[in-house]
């Protein structure tokens, strides 16, 4: 029994390094520890990792609040999507063809993947120019960076593009039950034009709003198990904070080469999920 | 090593110090009653444990809403009107998602 709840907890500390070095939830790591590797309902691991996402984007949130790595502004702008997004995801979820979603899903994640290989080589990227949306609103930004030693100085662009996308994300994550983080900082950093840094620190910020919402739908119908969510969580919420300060001092190229294998791996099991029960 | 903020940015921009400061309460306060409630349940105090536990995951839980309210709340006293409609839209549609969630 004590033995089950260190494992348990060790496994939540992983997930919330990853998870907020990436600007993830770190629902990848979670639902499957928790259904392969100790047999738990799939309702029970989906109803757990949802309130680890919340742990991941409030623990990580605070330190990357206070060094200015988060976009407030973007990230306020941007939930507007995600929020509408979630509603309806959560309202269709009866209604839609799942198979059709996981396979559209899969793809635009094996193109993300496909564009940050391609630009992993890019240490300085072609200027951004603002849109007029992004000039009004005063959504550029600067960070100072750890591991450059030098402040960043960034600007906004495609911002409806942006606001669409995140409705998707939204939508995705009231139907799948997750933090969709893994299509948050692609929108933001390959669409947007935003530094990856700001990417995942804003989509940090952005997950917990979005899952929060999900969350309450699992307390309601008593998915949430205290035994297990208790230490996983505890778990997440000591890693997210550990994680957010390793992030701050790594390269950019390097967490980029991390996120790529675990995009790729997210597409390939999407798609095969949706071709399966075709 | 700690990297100094420009005071003129400090008080461009306090919504990030605001905000950091509200999540850091909500995520002690959480993992506080997370671990007072895992150090009972190892104990073998079956009953309280999960009551506890429970309080920590529903605090957690309330962190981000009462964020994106705080957000509202800065918007509104600093008279930026397009961030304070933004942040009112996203609050809506989180209180629908409860209304409608709680009936699936």
């Amino acid at each position: 029994m004590v033995i089950t709840f260190i494992t348990i907890f060790a496994i939540g500390i992983a997930a919330g390094v990853v998870g907020a070095i990436l600007g993830l939830g770190g629902g990848i790591i979670i639902v499957p520890a928790l259904t392969l590797g100790f047999g738990m309902p799939m309702r029970t691991a989906v109803a757990a990792s949802t309130v680890c996402i919340i742990a991941t984007s409030t623990g990580a949130a605070v330190a990357f609040l206070r060094d200015r790595l988060t976009n407030t502004r973007v990230a306020i702008w941007l939930e507007m999507g995600t929020s509408t997004g979630a509603l309806t995801g959560a309202l269709v979820a009866a209604m839609v063809n799942q198979r059709v979603l996981f396979i559209l899903f899969g793809l635009l994640l094996a193109y993300s993947a496909y564009n940050m290989f391609r630009t992993r080589k890019e240490h300085s990227r072609p200027e951004v120019v603002p849109d007029a949306i992004s000039r009004t609103l005063k959504l550029g930004g600067s960070y100072y960076d750890k591991a450059l030693g030098r402040r960043v100085e960034y600007q906004v662009t495609r911002t409806l593009p942006g606001l669409i996308i995140m409705y998707f994300s939204g939508a995705a994550a009231g139907l799948l039950g997750i933090g969709a983080g893994i299509f948050k900082v692609p929108a933001m950093d390959q669409v947007m034009g935003m530094p990856f840094k700001a990417s995942s620190a804003t989509s940090n910020f952005m997950i917990g709003v979005t899952a929060a919402s999900g969350a309450v739908v699992y307390f309601a119908r008593g998915d949430v198990k205290p035994l297990v969510a208790g230490p996983v969580v505890l778990g997440v919420l000591l890693g997210a904070i550990l994680g957010a300060r390793l992030m701050m001092r790594m390269p950019a190229s390097k967490i980029r080469l991390f996120f790529m294998p675990i995009l790729a791996y997210t597409a390939i099991e999407m798609i095969y999920k949706g071709v399966k029960w075709w | 090593m700690v990297v100094a903020i420009e005071p003129e940015e400090k008080a461009e921009h306090p919504i990030e110090l605001v905000l950091a400061r509200l999540l850091r309460l909500g995520s002690l306060v959480a993992a506080a009653l997370l671990a007072v409630g895992i150090a009972l349940m190892v104990l073998g105090h079956t009953g309280l444990a999960p009551k506890l536990i429970t309080a920590g995951l529903l605090v957690l839980l309330g962190t981000p809403v009462l964020r994106v309210v705080a957000a509202a709340v800065i918007f509104v006293k600093e008279r930026d009107w397009h961030f304070a409609l933004f942040s009112f839209v996203v609050l809506c549609a989180v209180a629908a998602g409860i209304y409608f969630g709680k009936g699936m």
